[in-house]
């Protein structure tokens, strides 16, 4: 019968009005940014939450959802992945990840989400509501975008079309890749190695350098201006209403990103950051936020504390620096509150955990108004679940997006059923 | 050779692991049920567990109230400790061996210790359809690499179906044009020939030798290192672990054992393992597959994270394995999937990193739960071992501490200080004129 | 060169430092005395003020009492010391044949071009003999144009065990001289081991791990023992034994009377001790630079061992950003204590010079480890006899005894001394004056 209702719920469209009233009640309210309240309610109205509280007074005929039992969350965001743009990464035509060339900041991830990936639901049946999906080619790669995991369209899965532009900062690289590859070959030497990297960071300076002439040219409307698509998507960058997502992983390229952001006067995010424990006061003074993940690594280097890819939230924390998590994947953007979880028996605060797959990316990405915490006036993307979303053996009971209850079913428990039904 | 360093370590084990008593944990036996008690470690075994158990005297206490208490995690694929792993060169590659390249120093040893693994099984990698020998060790990190082999475990070869062992024989993924350098199989068609072809030649090698042995023919065959180890399959001393994800390959390499007449011991992945569950609890083969993983190349597209419950409420005896230096650190949480996709109980989900791959590699005599007489391998976590938030204290193996966080967390300044002064007496004599050591 | 007063290129130099040596050749006297000289005779006692007699190439006499005989050449040694010439345990001095010789940087696309499968298939497992020509004999290769020569004479190495070193099983060494008036003159021993290394290949041609190369050097020495059966078989009863396949393969590994083992680190030296015991054939190891962690292991194994004198050094091209390991310092900073911790366990050790470009600095190395502690007897011995031990030609090479080879070096002040000075060398009872010490090569460019 449950079943039913989802299969009903997820043949709406998602702006449509009447399945998106009603009262959830008699469940444990985690607001995240206002405390929780042990037996509450939410009342959602055309989709947004109209009021929270222990007891509402609210109009007759409102649909009723008891939640008895149950605890009722933000919807989780996973602040990136490869959903919807990557079905097999084996199979290459499956896969819309990299574009040739290195400096493609026009190209929108947006618009090559499949909404019928596989992925989608299956991410969904474990609470993740919203995602960023973030391009990976060159070092320009393109614009992620926030997307709501649900929706018969990328149109309608839109959040922010442009949440940030994808920046993979060169990286000085020495070591062979692999290892058969460490047992044959040197490697590069450090000083080759150093100038190719010199190279690459003056072809980015140059590349900014270009935009902000165009960008120039434009505003005098100077004779003979003509208008360039890669150049045009420059602009939100240098007028600071879109953020560049800077991928940098080892200390010195995080240094390095830092002074680039600085010297562009662009606003950054941190991605992958691995070393940024190292930099952590510099990153809380220029108020620079960090998408940490996976916490699943091994640390790099053998001399490293089996835990520091663990430990690394928590010193962010103590650092003051405003984190969030992603899971840098699509076939686990399902773990993502695992994750979170981990960071937190490393010592991280729980309530932080949470807060870093809420309200802090929606923060970061600039959709606080609307996403990561139950309040008024937000959007009711939430989640009912049994127990701690954080903790694996927690079932994700109901999800909804925008107010609309989203069908929890997916591949896996169709197959589960089929062949667990096997004679 | 081997009896021999067994001897040697038993004669170790005996007179260096202290008496311990791990004091009012919650023990969970994985095989007994789940309680308060202690556990006296002697011998490097498990000499009693109890609610009410006394330190004898010069006894070691750890005391742990508050804490819970599991056998070691027994890894069923691993790649750890060894310095090559693919001999990916041939289709059948039985004449190579992991124990011949273990790296007793591997930091991935630590690691594993520091996510409660006491035991692993060491695979070869899946690039031929008969691939290497196998080993199971133990994580004492610190003893050589002889030491490291758990006694009397059989030993295993790998096998390996689907995408990996034909992915040589595709144009696409070498030099195109280059027909040299393709190998044979192409197909899963071909896989199955190549299998079918190694074990009749092993069944002819292995008449040669009885013909020899019986005295019906006076010269010794030629010794052939890659046939031995088939001849030890179909006679049953060496345990075959198989790589394998969709389900029609699983089904033919059950019918291919059958033809042969031996078994397959594991099948590995097995991701589809849940469509045919019946043929394999039918033929005996245990499956051990991953928590989660899936449609990272098309053979996994159809992977379930049911997949573990599914074959365990069959009949299929089921372990979780990590196949990954990294997953290998937090197998405990892995089982804990098999909880929230398909029901699984605590004790049935911790079973499957425990006494159910013990029970695979036949070594669930000696280790995989907590019971008199059994090794003394166990690991003390904070929290329950199945929740996201529990962390690894110690670890256990035969009696012996092996890996301790807060002596960890301890040593790390010292640790460091060490490794600066190095560089620094590095730097000190490094003179202009030193000799250059490598050619421009 | 400045007894010439010359100041000339290098190049120039080394072509009359070959017109010299040719000269003092031939007007080299059968007989010379040196005398009033420390002799370090490494089989006896040090003999302060000693007199050593070489006739027609030998020994004749050494002793304190020893007179100068009337046809003998003096030479003073007043403030010099006479060792045995130095011997370099594993290199490949005087094979200039490029097809013999480890390519300097393996790529990992590069198959070598020495192989016994068929051109255009890789091989396909043991039975195609892959990378090996253990064939090839040193004693066959070496020339005495090989300019190498005389740089290693230069830095006080009279004699040197070499070998063919491409491949896995890249064949059989010999003892040469570093000097001889023809190429067939150089040769003391052959063959006196096979050289087996370790060097990867590619992933597609077996054997293309470590797994696959243990298995392969398994199965060829099994391949030998059940050729040399058969062989054996065959000549008892040449009429009923099936007549055994020629196999030069097998031939060159059944030649030589044992094997180099490459073993660097602990595990290595775990992993080859275990697999010397398991192979029948008696082995040396080469390279042990973390020896200093397993002498014990080495001693018990009673293996002996050729220290390469190439100690482990900071890459200098790698990124100021990558620290190296813990394991990876402590090994550069121990790595010269092996010696002594060899000698301490008793172990049977010679020393290579394992690639060092410039001759003068494999004595560097060698104070290296006495500044670590080993005993300078001991590393002369090292240098010297105990090498000539380790590959069954004690009996005329090693240590300055009545009968043996007249490979002697002169020097002024103590070996382990930095501003020792090579006076000279006799090889084969010939005088060989050293070239000057050749600049560091990044100031010839």
């Amino acid at each position: 019968m449950k079943r039913l209702c989802g299969l009903l719920a997820a043949a709406l469209p998602v702006l449509a009005g009447a399945g998106d009233t009603f009262l959830l009640r008699n469940v444990a309210v985690h607001t995240v940014t206002k405390g929780d309240i042990a037996n509450g309610a939410v009342y959602v109205r055309d989709g947004k939450i109209a009021a929270v509280g222990a007891r509402l007074n609210l109009p007759k005929g409102v649909r009723v959802i008891d939640g008895a039992g149950q605890h009722l969350w933000p919807g989780l965001i996973d602040s990136g992945t490869s959903l919807g743009l990557n079905e097999i990464r084996s199979i290459r035509e499956s896969a819309d990840l990299s574009e040739i060339g290195d400096y493609n900041p026009q190209l929108r991830t947006l618009v090559a989400i499949n909404p019928a990936s596989d992925h989608i639901p299956v991410a969904r049946a474990n609470g993740i509501a919203a995602a960023i999906t973030l391009p990976e080619g060159g070092v320009l790669a393109g614009q992620a975008a926030l997307v709501h995991l649900d929706g018969w369209t990328w149109e309608e899965m839109d959040i922010a079309r442009a949440a940030a532009l994808h920046l993979r900062f060169p990286v000085l690289s020495t070591r062979p890749s692999s290892r058969f590859s460490r047992e044959t070959s040197r490697g590069t030497p450090y000083t080759d190695a150093r100038r190719e990297y010199r190279r690459k960071l003056q072809a980015l300076e140059d590349f900014f350098e270009q935009a902000r002439r165009y960008r120039k040219a434009k505003v005098a409307n100077a004779p003979g201006f003509k208008p360039d698509v890669r150049l045009e998507a420059m602009l939100p960058v240098l007028e600071g209403t879109v953020p560049v997502l800077v991928t940098a992983s080892r200390e010195r390229a995080i240094r390095d990103a830092l002074e680039f952001a600085e010297k562009e006067k662009i606003r950054i995010i941190l991605a992958a950051a691995e070393d940024a424990a190292r930099l952590a006061p510099e990153l809380k003074a220029k108020n620079i936020p960090v998408i940490l993940g996976p916490t699943f690594r091994l640390p790099r280097e053998e001399d490293d504390p089996y835990d520091a890819p663990f430990t690394l939230p928590a010193e962010m924390h103590k650092a003051g620096v405003k984190f969030a998590f992603a899971s840098f994947s699509n076939q686990f953007a399902r773990n993502l509150p695992y994750q979170a979880a981990n960071a937190v028996a490393f010592g991280l605060p729980y309530e932080e955990a949470i807060k870093a797959v809420t309200i802090n990316p929606a923060e970061i990405w600039g959709v606080a108004d609307r996403l990561g915490s139950i309040e008024e006036g937000k959007w009711a993307t939430l989640i009912v679940t049994d127990g701690d979303p954080l903790e694996t053996r927690t079932q994700i009971k109901r999800m909804f997006i925008k107010g609309r209850a989203v069908d929890l079913d997916n591949k896996h428990k169709r197959l589960y059923e089929k062949y667990l039904a096997r004679p | 050779m081997r009896p021999r360093w067994f001897a040697i370590f038993c004669a170790a084990a005996a007179s260096a692991a202290p008496v311990t008593l791990i004091r009012d944990a919650t023990v969970l036996t994985v095989t007994k049920g789940a309680g308060k008690g202690s556990v006296l470690i002697q011998d490097g075994r498990i000499a009693a567990l109890g609610p009410n158990l006394a330190a004898p005297a010069g006894a070691v206490v750890v005391e742990a109230a508050g804490m819970y208490l599991m056998p070691g995690i027994i890894d069923c694929h691993s790649h750890i400790a060894a310095d090559s792993i693919n001999e990916s060169s041939v289709s059948v590659s039985s004449m190579v061996s992991v124990e011949d390249v273990l790296d007793p120093e591997d930091i991935a040893i630590y690691r594993a210790l520091a996510g409660g693994v006491t035991t692993a099984n060491i695979l070869h990698g899946s690039a031929n359809a008969i691939g290497g020998k196998c080993v199971v060790i133990k994580m004492r990190r610190g003893k050589p690499a002889a030491e490291l082999l758990f006694e009397g475990a059989r030993p295993g070869i790998k096998f390996a179906l689907g995408e990996n062992p034909k992915r040589r024989g595709s144009p696409s993924s070498t030099n195109p044009g280059d027909a040299a350098v393709l190998r044979y199989p192409a197909t899963r068609m071909g896989v199955e020939d190549v299998i079918r072809q190694a074990f009749t030649e092993a069944r002819i090698y292995q008449a040669q030798w009885q013909a020899y042995r019986s005295g019906r023919s006076a010269v010794a065959p030629r010794r052939d290192l890659k046939l031995e180890p088939l001849v030890e399959v179909l006679e049953g001393k060496r345990l075959v672990h198989a790589h394998c994800y969709r389900q029609d390959e699983i089904l033919m390499l059950l019918r291919v054992a059958d033809e042969f007449g031996f078994k397959i011991r594991t099948l590995q992945h097995v991701l589809e393992g849940y469509k045919v569950a019946r043929e394999i609890a039918a033929h005996g083969a245990g499956a051990s597959t991953f928590s989660d993983w899936w449609a990272y190349k098309i053979e996994a597209y159809d992977a379930i994270p049911y997949n573990a419950a599914i074959m365990h409420r069959k009949g299929v005896l089921v372990s979780i394995n990590s196949d990954s230096a990294e997953v290998m650190r937090h197998l405990n949480t892995e089982a804990a999937k098999t909880m929230k996709y398909g029901g699984l109980s605590e004790e049935e989900a911790l079973a499957l990193i425990t006494v159910n791959p013990a029970r695979q590699l036949m070594i669930d005599d000696q280790v995989g739960s907590i019971e008199p007489g059994k090794a003394a391998d166990l690991v003390l976590y904070d929290r329950h071992p199945l929740s996201n938030y529990a962390k690894v204290q110690k670890v256990f193996i035969d009696g012996q501490l092996y890996f301790d966080r807060q002596k960890d967390l301890e040593q790390r300044a010292a640790r460091q200080a060490r490794k600066q002064a190095l560089l620094d007496r590095e730097k000190q004599q490094a003179r202009p004129s030193a000799p250059q050591t490598r050619p421009r | 060169m400045r007894f010439l007063g010359v100041r000339a290129g290098p190049r120039v130099l080394i072509v009359l430092a070959f017109w010299a040596a040719a000269v003092l050749r031939a007007d080299a006297p059968a007989v010379y005395a040196i005398r009033n000289a420390r002799i370090v005779t490494v089989s006896g006692p040090e003999l302060p003020k000693a007199t050593v007699v070489v006739r027609d190439g030998l020994i004749e006499a050494v002793g304190e009492d020893v007179a100068v005989p009337v046809d003998a050449w003096p030479l003073e040694g007043e403030g010099l010391t006479v060792y045995p010439g130095l011997i370099d345990g594993l290199s490949t001095l005087g094979i200039t044949d490029e097809s013999a010789l480890a390519p300097a940087a393996a790529r990992p696309s590069s198959r070598s071009s020495v192989t016994s499968s068929p051109p255009g298939r890789p091989a396909a497992g043991p039975e195609d003999r892959p990378r090996t020509t253990s064939w090839l004999n040193a004693a066959d290769l070496v020339r005495i144009t090989d300019r190498r020569l005389e740089s290693a004479r230069s830095a006080g190495f009279t004699t040197a065990v070499t070998f063919p070193a491409r491949g896995i099983f890249a064949g059989q060494g010999a003892v040469i001289n570093l000097a001889a008036a023809r190429s067939g003159g150089l040769v003391v021993a052959s063959p006196v081991a096979q050289y087996v290394s370790f060097s990867s290949g590619s992933f597609s041609e077996f054997p293309g791990s470590l797994m696959g190369l243990t298995s392969y050097v398994r199965q060829l020495l099994l391949d030998a023992g059940y050729y040399r059966s058969a062989k054996a078989r065959y000549e008892k009863n040449v009429r009923d034994a099936a007549r055994p396949v020629y196999d030069r393969a097998l031939e060159g590994v059944l030649a030589a009377p044992r094997i180099l083992l490459p073993a660097q680190t602990r595990t290595q030296i775990a992993r080859m001790t275990h697999f010397a015991a398991e192979l029948n054939v008696p082995v040396v190891l080469y390279g042990v630079h973390d020896g200093y962690r397993a002498a014990g292991v080495i001693a018990k194994a009673g293996v002996p061992v050729l220290v390469s004198l190439k100690w482990p050094e900071k890459d200098r091209e790698a990124d100021p950003e990558d620290t190296d390991s813990l394991r990876v310092l402590e090994l550069r900073a121990y790595a010269s204590s092996t010696p002594h911790a060899l000698a301490a366990a008793g172990v049977k050790f010679g020393f290579y010079s394992g690639g060092i470009e410039r001759p003068g600095d494999i004595l560097r190395n060698v104070r290296r480890a006495v500044d670590a502690g080993l005993d300078r007897a001991a590393a002369v011995r090292a240098l010297t006899l105990s090498t000539a031990e380790i590959f069954g030609v004690a009996d005329r090479l090693g240590s300055i005894e009545r009968g043996k080879i007249a490979n002697l070096l002169v020097t002024r002040g103590d070996l382990f001394e930095e501003r020792m000075k090579v006076e000279y060398v006799l090889i084969d009872g010939v005088k060989y004056l050293p070239l000057p010490e050749a600049p560091p090569r990044e100031e010839r460019q």
